[in-house]
């Protein structure tokens, strides 16, 4: 592409001084598109070192952030070199962007958000390093598998370091600590030291204040007894250890509080970051102090008709397949719920669920809740006293519950349960249980066991996901396949198509034939950490539904059968995602990967706005297209190139810009197309005007899909309403550049046809619409195909396809020239009709048949 | 015991992710693993054990990988060495292979990839040790 720039540049090289030529500015324009892709390919490839497949260190992550910054400065410093002095907010959003991305780097923990509360309907995982661990997984249980669970809030990191700086305890918790490393005091006396201070320190009456509000919200009086004083359970929820689970009951929780102690509770769990324990943990385990931040929960007491615990597997004996459950009358304090006064119960973890074994202890006294707050044991009713504290079908229901989180998670849980006053079941907490070692297989020992198992398949694919997965094959063939997955099923499907997201939660494993590591279900099965493998070419024809494999992605190999070990071993090995590395390549990424500037008629497309670096490309992007529009049609003042405005029968609002023997000479203003003597630029519009190829009669939008089009929150650069966008076409005798938009799609031509076959090419880009996400991949998925019927090389990522070709004659190109023609006006609102896999191969041969009555321009 | 002959080898990298990583995998795959973080302990326990096969980064805190891939060679000739390091510069390969080093790997790569090329090495090592004769020629 370089040689057409440079030939632009000597043809046309007739700038006035201080002034910028066209030339100048369609050549920093095309180097803006060309930057715009090597961009996002940068970071989309970061992402996929995330999947766990790679062995990547502190040097790429430093090294990656470096290029990106580099390479969207550079994306700014043309933007300005083609307009001086309009955009100049972005270099200060650049810059505030560059040195939060610095500040990850140092491996402080920064917090997403700026607010000091976010009430559980708010929290999402991405919020984990705001609300710690156990606020995240509780919200998720909730909004994501749909459980009862307390109502409640989360008081975020951003509150903690609010604290530490009201209170002017950064520094000196800093050198304690420091102290303490370098043997000059003991662990006692910085524990002790450092505790003192937060105990002592004052709540900011802003995060006071904001504390009471939510208290307020969460609070609901009892409709029998209105004054009944309500308690509160404020717990810990710390963010910046390897699993929490390490942590467990080293941090404070304080149970059954009026909402007067809250606030003294809150800075008592503060203050047990600090705690000698925690402290010697992180030394030991290498945990700066500075990834420390301390999020804290707080719920309403649940009035518990009984309380317990459950433990998805037998930490000593996970082989036995079952669960095991404790539980008491009346509130759950872990302490009494654990020791000898509980029920205990043996439950079989395959459905249904059958009752293995029960010791039903004479249960005397149960703990209730003291109106001034704290607790005490209050005697229980003599026919209850040997009753069990859970029914049949209450632990039947556990074991459910139990299971569909350990899916959500991915290990064994132990989580922490009541029974409310209806006799439902509620989620009060949920972490990683800590699997007893001795009792699991250690890699050591696997390659042995492994040789016994059959090998279904080897290497095969992309893994866009490590893990390991045991379970049942469930093929994805029609569209309804996907509401009947079991609970469980490793998916296998033909396409990586962003619909199969819908079952993420009830699912162990993915398999596809075909798909990207660096899609958008990639994407997602990376958040779920669910094990994939993508590009398999014919999983689909190996694998039937009902077969029972385990799917081992960290090594690529595919065993028939439930290979136990691996399962097992599976259970309590360390997740690489959760070392340092991969939470900071996470946290650097949510600086850099998420879109959040889409609609460019919305007020807040601004520089301003821009909050991560893709929001700056984007915005870069956007503006280089309008500008180039603005500087040549709505005000001229460059004489090396003319512009107009096309006007033809078909809807297409277009400006063309000649920058040399495009159109007629003296044409100007309004364009017809027999004044196009641009060979590539004529074939595109035969193309378009061919019979059949432009339907203008609009197609109807069911209601799903334009609500889904309301929705729509993923990227494709691509989601703009036509009235905001402009069509563009640069255009010379032999060359033709052309950005569409036309509804919500979006389409860049590329090429550039002579005699000389060398130079010749033809690149055609194509995104967008207004369906849900799995149509949009067809029609992506049949423009591939019609591509590749012509000889094109493509790539298709979720809905954007980019086809390109190179080195042929200069009527092969003007010939696939025409045939984008035609796909523009085809597949304009074809995604709404690609309702089934069957369309693709469908509509392809329709194309092909249009294709036949080309006999040259 | 079909594995009393496992292939042995060490990994040093002073970053602990990479050991954590491929540790487990070879593991799985029946070689025996020993890693290191720190340069002296690594280089102390090459001066105990001939290992098969090692694995070291060049840039690290405290030692100089070249030096301690060389020392290794000297100690033990017949030790294969890969090199995997994210400072990946011809210059630094050329000196890598000059001084007899298995393979060079640029980080980031894939775990697949460096199986293989641990493969390559333990079959190379297996014929050698099938052919006495061709090992003292080459060494």
């Amino acid at each position: 592409m370089k040689h057409l720039v440079e030939w632009a540049r000597q043809v046309l090289a007739k700038k006035k001084p201080g002034r910028i030529s066209f030339n100048d500015m369609f050549a920093t324009f095309k180097e803006i598109l060309a930057l715009n892709n090597q961009t996002l390919d940068l970071i989309a490839n970061a992402n996929d070192m995330l999947s766990g497949d790679y062995i990547f260190d502190r040097h790429f992550i430093d090294t990656f952030c470096q290029e990106v910054a580099e390479m969207v400065h550079e994306l700014i410093y043309k933007l300005q070199t083609m307009v001086p002095h309009k955009y100049e907010e972005l270099t200060e959003s650049f810059q505030r962007i560059e040195s939060e991305i610095n500040r990850v780097l140092t491996g402080r923990l920064v917090s997403p958000v700026e607010d000091y509360i976010l009430p559980y309907e708010q929290i999402t995982r991405a919020l984990i390093e705001a609300v710690g661990e156990k606020n995240a997984h509780l919200a998720e249980i909730k909004s994501v598998l749909g459980m009862k669970t307390p109502a409640g809030f989360a008081v975020t990191t951003t509150a903690y370091f609010a604290f530490l700086e009201e209170n002017g305890l950064v520094a000196v918790i800093k050198e304690t600590v420091q102290s303490w490393q370098e043997e000059e005091i003991d662990l006692e006396q910085a524990s002790g030291k450092i505790r003192k201070l937060i105990l002592a320190g004052s709540v900011p009456k802003q995060l006071k204040k904001e504390i009471e509000a939510a208290i307020e919200q969460i609070s609901t009086p009892d409709p029998d007894d209105p004054d009944k004083i309500q308690l509160f359970a404020v717990r810990s929820s710390a963010v910046g250890e390897d699993g929490e689970h390490s942590f467990a009951g080293q941090y404070r929780s304080e149970m059954n509080l009026p909402r007067e102690k809250i606030i003294d509770a809150y800075k008592k769990i503060l203050a047990s970051a600090y705690c000698e324990r925690a402290m010697e943990y992180r030394r030991h385990m290498g945990i700066g102090e500075n990834e420390i931040a301390m999020a804290v929960a707080c719920q309403p007491v649940i009035d518990a008709r009984a309380s317990g615990v459950l433990y998805t597997y037998d930490p000593v004996k996970p082989e036995a397949e079952t669960m095991l459950v404790s539980s008491s009358w009346g509130l759950g304090e872990r302490d009494v719920s654990s020791a000898a006064v509980a029920d205990h119960f043996t439950i079989e973890r395959r459905p249904p669920h059958n009752i293995q074994g029960l010791k039903i202890v004479r249960k005397a006294t149960a703990l209730e809740p003291v109106d001034g707050g704290g607790t005490r044991t209050a005697a229980v009713a003599e026919d209850r006293q040997t009753a069990p504290s859970l029914s049949n079908e209450q632990l039947r229901d556990l074991a459910e519950l139990g299971l569909k989180i350990e899916k959500l998670y991915k290990k064994p849980q132990d989580i922490e349960f009541a029974v409310d006053r209806d006799g439902d079941i509620v989620i009060l907490q949920s972490r990683q249980l800590s699997m007893q070692h001795q009792a699991l297989p250690r890699a050591s020992e696997l390659a042995e066991i492994l040789e016994k198992y059959p090998v279904v398949t080897q290497g095969k694919g992309t893994i866009a996901q490590e893990g390991i997965a045991a379970g049942k094959v469930w093929k994805v063939l029609g569209n309804d396949d996907l509401n009947k997955v079991p609970i469980g099923s490793i998916l296998v499907a033909r396409y990586a198509s962003p619909n199969l997201t819908r079952a993420m939660k009830r699912i162990s494993g993915i398999m596809t034939d075909i798909g990207s590591a660096t899609g958008h279900l990639a994407t997602i099965a990376r958040e779920f950490r669910i094990p994939t493998i993508m590009n398999m070419e014919n999983a689909t024809e190996i694998f039937e539904t009902g077969q029972e494999i385990t799917m081992d992605a960290q090594e690529n190999v595919i065993y028939q059968g439930l290979v136990k070990e691996l399962h097992y071993y599976s259970l309590a090995e360390e997740e690489i995602e959760e070392t340092f590395e991969y939470r900071l390549l996470r946290r650097v990424l949510r600086k850099i990967e998420p879109l959040n500037l889409i609609d460019p008629a919305d007020p807040n497309f601004s520089p301003e706005s821009c909050r991560t670096f893709h929001d700056i490309t984007r915005f870069v992007h956007e503006k280089a297209v309008q500008e180039l529009i603005d500087f040549n049609y709505y005000h001229p003042h460059s004489d090396d190139a003319v512009a107009g405005r096309l006007q033809w029968s078909f809807p297409l609002d277009m400006v063309i810009i000649d920058i040399g023997g495009g159109l007629e000479p003296g044409t100007g203003g309004t364009i017809v197309p027999s004044q196009v003597t641009s060979l590539p630029m004529t074939a595109v519009l035969k193309g378009m005007s061919h019979p059949g190829a432009w339907d203008t009669e609009p197609v109807s939008v069911d209601f799903g899909s334009f609500m889904s089009s309301l929705t729509r929150t993923m990227s494709s650069e691509a989601t703009e309403p036509q009235e905001v966008g402009q069509n563009l076409a640069v255009i010379s005798r032999d060359y033709v550049n052309i950005s569409l938009r036309l509804g919500y799609h979006f389409t860049v031509i590329d090429a550039y046809a002579v005699e000389d076959i060398k130079d010749n090419y033809a690149y055609f880009r194509f995104s967008g619409g207004v369906t849900d996400p799995s149509r949009r991949n067809r029609r992506a998925r049949f423009v591939a195909e019609v591509l590749k019927r012509n000889d094109f090389h493509t790539e298709v990522h979720d809905d954007l396809i980019v086809g390109s070709i190179k080195k042929i004659d200069q009527q092969g190109i003007l010939k696939r020239l025409y045939l984008f023609g035609i796909l523009i006006g085809f597949t304009r609102q074809l995604d709404v009709k690609m309702v089934s896999e069957e369309h693709i191969t469908l509509f392809a041969e329709k194309l092909d048949q249009l294709m036949e009555d080309y006999h040259g321009l | 015991m079909a594995y009393e002959n496992k292939t042995s080898i060490l990994i040093l990298d002073d970053e602990p992710i990479v050991s954590k990583r491929l540790k487990p995998s070879l593991e799985k795959k029946g070689y025996e693993v020993e890693t290191f973080t720190e340069g002296l302990a690594a280089l102390q326990r090459t001066r105990e054990k001939n290992f098969n096969i090692v694995i070291t980064d060049l840039k690290m805190e405290g030692i100089d990988g070249m030096e301690f891939l060389a020392e290794v060679k000297e100690h033990s000739p017949g030790t294969e060495i890969i090199v995997i390091t994210g400072f990946a510069t011809t210059e630094a390969a050329k000196e890598s292979f000059k001084k007899g080093v298995f393979d060079f790997l640029a980080k980031p790569f894939k775990i697949g990839e460096i199986t293989e090329i641990i493969q390559k090495a333990a079959e190379k090592i297996k014929q050698r040790q099938a052919g006495p004769d061709t090992y003292h020629k080459t060494a």
